[in-house]
């Protein structure tokens, strides 16, 4: 009689269920591909690729379904426990394990990739510099306060402490370096601020004559402007509201007790251990087209009082420091010859950055000695027979 | 906005309306085009789609869309070539405006133009002449579809937007020429007189040649030193030259004065004659290739005298080009479409499939199985050369563009099927190679058809690297042949099914046929396997990401998915040959779908892919495959009911056959 403990093995090991798990892997990238035609690719994801469980909607007909991070959670499960540790070992299943320990690695790149990597972009004018690059997708509260001279103090906020707070109980938000509490509600993953006026109807509280109006979420996430209500709580218990929205230019300012404070709303940023001033951009044609044939930025890189020039081009990112530039856009797309342009580089902070083509060399070599076996001993029974 | 739309409706129309020179020329060819002009036009360089290729490249492509084949019949019977259709549409354009040019694929298009033409039928080709009385409508139509978006177009809609489009590709052709047929008045003016010292008409490249000395005229005119009747004229002269070149804009046949990577963009004649006014410095060699085409359009009554300047004006704008190194790839080009390797290799396979059917009614017959592998294998030959040579041309590895997946899917899949006859001489594989690939040369055939653009285009910047094609596109190309081949493979074993009970002598064969599909899955996975993950790397490299669920890369993984779903299922023995040939055949329609059916989504990164007209067949091959899957698998249940309904009744423990 088996234990329940060696049944769960036997069933985590099985083979049917790698085979179940690979079906229904692949029934989410189909679902996930075709939904791509309504939704975009950043809510797509969300729902069908980062998901544990998620309801697909076939017509009107609502079918639950696991998420492929559950479903690549549980076949990784699989592929150590039956396809490495209990799988029979020997010159016969050499190739087959070795092509499991690439799969894992590449599954554990994957893992390092959700969990440890940040991406954004920093976009420089020819001659610009900057030493921080912003998030594409997330948002940050950044309070700031103006010490003596230059200097400043900056404490921010993360967005899942305040993303939550989508109604009126608010998130609250505390720090030693202020003199007050924060509450943040009613927070927009997407809105406009509008004049409150007879034609403007929102349900959302009017501040100083303007509204916060939530729009449909956009999917292009880029696309997407959150905004959010903001209370400054003094000690005395005076409330001080505040209307923040991705757009604005600069912070709100306020004083306590002599201090001076701003705070915004802002696309998530990271600050890179170098700066990078943008020389040149080019982009070539095709002649007598209107097809790009190289993008390229000329950038120095500036780090520790030393300098160099880079040339980042499509294919060919900047690595320094854990991070990778790469070419990822430019504008204004209606720039006149001799305009200023603009170069958007993408940023991409990875500790797995190579680890995929580590796994790909470990799993080649793995197929190709268990295929290659297979293929000498049926062409040596195949001229057996002959 | 719309008045703006207006306001250019009427601009092409009212165009389209003016009597070009070329109405006003009479000359009739009475006798075919000499091969000397023939030759010398195909290896004319022209920059068209941002390369330098051969005229007679331009002119099969533009043929292929506006007629729907690269031949074409006049009304006297004679059969034209695109080059020589071209040289009528450029040296005889009333004579070219009679011939039937244009594909109408539904008689409804020209009866919403308001034409009624006798005897033509639902699908026609009718002449510029038979569609110009409806112009002004056909374009007034197409400006209104052209703002609807292309998937909401009806076929009606779509089809009259398409050949406004040509005519008005046509009509830029046929007017090319006319600078070369100008004259230019000189007049009463004085100062141009002088410049031409007193001819009373020039033409154009008397004007690029005099381009410094006009310049300054132009100034001085303006400056108001000139007799006002010398202003007259000589403003007259200038709008006669405006007029002249404002159609001379469609070819670019004039390499740049500067070296190559300086100055990539050649020029048509009216930016060469343009660029001379603007440096003050004409170039000798524009000049006399301009004046070499003025000889030969001039001519068109006395063919000897049109043959000499026609090829005095191919050599020289093969000499120039070549001085800029952008020549050498022209004769190769010209050679590998006068050499038809493709189509040689569709005979050969055609043949091949012949002998290998009557190599399968009479299998004893050895010569038939050597002729049917020697078809075969010089059809590869045929195939592989046409590869290696557009490699050549391009400075590119083998796949850089949907077209070229299929001709090396083909090649690959061939070879691959010819090495597994080599290794079992079975007749089987022989006989699967035949058909990969004559199916393989159709359906590129048929792309052509349907794309109706050079096949061999410029790539946008992420695809300009020979690295990732060499080795991501290769080896996912391979995938896609190896998998396609064993759903071939799966399929004639699915087909066999239907034609022997589980212990007839084919039985033996079924069984050979399952190993091959099971070898035929293995080489593909390895490939689709390492080519997916090599995509990752290189969007890593380009993108920042190595995974992005962009549809293009589901489409890889959903293969590798479906490769080892069927592998571990075998392993475990969820699925035996039959159930293997089942599912081998399904996940050809998941290649079919990440090859093609991801691009019909119109989304994702991938937009260098996207293609139309591929709908019916794409879906066509589904349902075929699916009821062929369909149909095997409930005659298997059929088959093997007797087996199945004793096991339940009275052996409970025994265990059921596993498909």
């Amino acid at each position: 009689m088996k234990s329940p403990f060696d049944r769960a093995v036997a069933v985590l090991s099985s083979l049917g269920l790698s085979c179940v798990l690979l079906m229904l892997l692949a029934l989410l990238t189909w679902l996930g591909t075709l939904e791509q035609q309504h939704e975009g690719l950043f809510e797509v994801q969300r729902k069908y690729f980062e998901s544990l469980f998620l309801i697909h909607y076939a017509g009107d007909v609502p079918i639950p379904l696991p998420g492929a991070a559950l479903v690549m959670g549980v076949l990784f499960v699989n592929l150590i426990v039956g396809g490495m540790v209990r799988m029979r070992k020997g010159a016969a299943t050499l190739g087959v394990l070795i092509t499991h320990v690439g799969i894992a690695l590449l599954i554990v790149a994957g893992l390092i990739k959700m969990r440890w990597s940040d991406d954004g972009h920093v976009t420089l004018y020819e001659g610009e510099a900057s030493n921080t690059f912003q998030s594409y997708h997330h948002w940050e509260v950044a309070v700031v306060e103006k010490l003596d001279g230059q200097r400043v103090r900056e404490s921010v906020v993360p967005e899942e402490s305040f993303a939550w707070a989508r109604s009126d109980e608010p998130a609250r938000v505390t720090s030693p370096n202020w003199p007050f509490a924060l509450e943040l509600r009613h927070f927009q993953p997407n809105s406009r601020v509008f004049p409150k006026g007879p034609m403007v109807q929102s349900a959302l509280p009017v501040l100083n004559g303007f509204v916060l109006m939530p729009e449909e979420v956009q999917p292009e996430n880029e696309a997407n402007l959150a905004g959010l209500y903001a209370t400054v709580i003094e000690p005395a218990g005076a409330r001080r509201e505040v209307l923040l929205w991705g757009a604005t230019s600069a912070p709100h300012t306020f004083e306590i007790d002599g201090r001076t404070f701003g705070i915004e709303l802002r696309r998530e940023q990271f600050v890179m251990p170098f700066t990078v001033r943008l020389i040149d951009f080019e982009k070539e044609d095709h002649p007598r087209m209107a097809m790009a044939k190289a993008f390229s930025s000329d950038v120095t890189v500036i780090e520790d009082g030393a300098s160099r020039n880079v040339r980042i081009e499509m294919n060919e990112p900047l690595r320094s420091h854990g991070l990778v530039l790469y070419q990822a856009s430019w504008g204004p797309s209606n720039a006149r010859p001799g305009d200023p342009l603009f170069s958007t580089l993408a940023v991409v902070r990875n500790p797995a950055d190579q680890h995929p083509l580590i796994a790909c060399v470990v799993i080649a070599i793995g197929m190709l000695l268990h295929f290659g076996r297979k293929l000498v001993r049926h062409i040596r029974v195949e001229a057996k027979n002959a | 906005m719309r008045h703006l739309l207006r306001t250019v409706a009427v601009v092409i129309v009212a165009w389209l309306a003016s009597a070009p020179l070329w109405a006003q020329t009479s000359a009739q060819r009475t006798s075919p085009w000499p091969k000397q002009v023939l030759e010398a036009a195909e290896r004319t360089p022209i920059q068209e789609g941002g390369r330098v290729k051969p005229l007679s490249t331009y002119a099969g492509f533009l043929m292929l869309r506006l007629n729907g084949k690269r031949s074409l019949a006049t009304p006297e019977g004679e059969k034209l070539s695109p080059t020589a259709w071209m040289l009528d549409a450029l040296f005889f354009p009333q004579q070219a405006a009679q011939y039937e040019c244009f594909m109408v694929q539904d008689i409804q298009v020209i009866e919403a133009i308001g034409l009624k033409l006798e005897g033509k039928r639902k699908r026609d080709r009718y002449s510029f002449a038979e569609l110009e009385p409806g112009f002004s409508k056909l374009f007034s139509l197409a400006q209104q579809y052209r703002h609807i978006e292309e998937k909401q177009r009806t076929p009606l809609q779509q089809q009259l937007v398409a050949l406004a489009m040509n005519v008005d590709e046509y009509d830029s052709l046929a007017r090319h020429a006319d600078f070369a047929r100008a004259s230019l008045p000189v007049g009463a003016s004085e100062s141009l007189a002088r410049i031409f010292d007193g001819r009373q008409s020039v033409s154009i490249s008397d004007v690029a040649a005099n381009a410094a000395k006009l310049a300054s005229l132009d100034v001085q005119l303006a400056g108001g030193s000139a007799s006002p009747e010398d202003r007259q004229a000589a403003a007259a002269f200038f709008h006669a030259l405006d007029d002249a070149l404002s159609d001379a804009t469609t070819l670019a046949l004039c390499p740049p004065k500067r070296a190559a990577p300086a100055d990539s963009a050649w020029l048509s004649p009216a930016e060469a004659v343009a660029s001379s006014f603007r440096s003050r410095d004409s170039t000798q060699e524009h000049i006399e290739l301009l004046a070499a085409l003025e000889r030969a359009a001039r001519s068109t009554g006395d063919m000897s005298a049109f043959t000499e300047a026609f090829e005095r004006f191919s050599a020289k704008s093969i000499a120039m080009a070549n001085a800029r190194g952008e020549f050498e790839k022209v004769d190769l080009e010209v050679s590998y479409y006068r050499s038809d390797l493709l189509g040689k290799s569709l005979v050969f396979f055609l043949l091949g499939f012949v002998l290998a059917a009557a190599m399968w009614l009479a299998p004893r017959v050895k010569l038939l199985y050597a002729g049917a592998g020697i078809a075969a294998l010089v059809g590869l030959g045929c195939l592989i050369g046409a590869i290696v040579v557009r490699c050549m041309i391009r400075d590119r590895p083998p796949v850089s563009t949907l077209y070229e997946t299929i001709l090396f899917v083909a090649a690959t899949g061939v070879l691959a099927a010819l090495v597994m006859e080599w290794i079992n001489r079975q007749r089987l594989a022989l006989s699967a190679a035949i058909v990969l690939g004559a199916l393989g040369l159709f359906l590129s055939g048929r792309y052509e058809e349907l794309d109706k653009r050079d096949t061999m285009p410029q790539l946008v910047a992420v695809l300009d690297t020979n690295f990732w094609l060499a080795t991501h596109v290769t080896a996912i190309t391979i995938g896609y042949s190896a998998g396609l081949l064993a759903a071939l493979l799966a399929n004639a074993n699915l087909i066999a099914g239907f034609f022997t009970g589980r212990a007839t002598k084919l039985a033996p064969m079924r069984k050979t046929i399952a190993r091959m599909t099971y070898g035929a899955l293995c080489f593909g996975l390895i490939f689709s396997v390492v080519g997916t993950i090599l995509g990752g790397i290189w969007a890593n490299e380009s993108w920042g990401r190595f995974w992005g669920w962009d549809p293009k890369e589901n489409g890889a993984l959903l293969i590798c998915l479906a490769q080892l779903v069927i592998l571990h299922a075998r392993q475990g023995g969820y699925l035996r040959d039959f159930g293997i040939a089942m599912a081998t055949a399904f996940q050809g329609t998941v290649i079919a779908f990440s090859w093609f059916g991801v691009n019909l989504l119109g989304v994702g990164l991938h937009s260098y892919g996207f293609t139309s007209g591929i709908h019916t067949a794409l879906w066509s091959y589904y349902l075929a495959q699916w009821g062929l899957i369909a149909a095997a698998g409930a005659h298997y249940l059929w088959a093997t009911r007797e087996v199945r309904e004793p096991a339940r009744s009275t052996a409970p423990e025994q265990s059921l056959p596993t498909p």
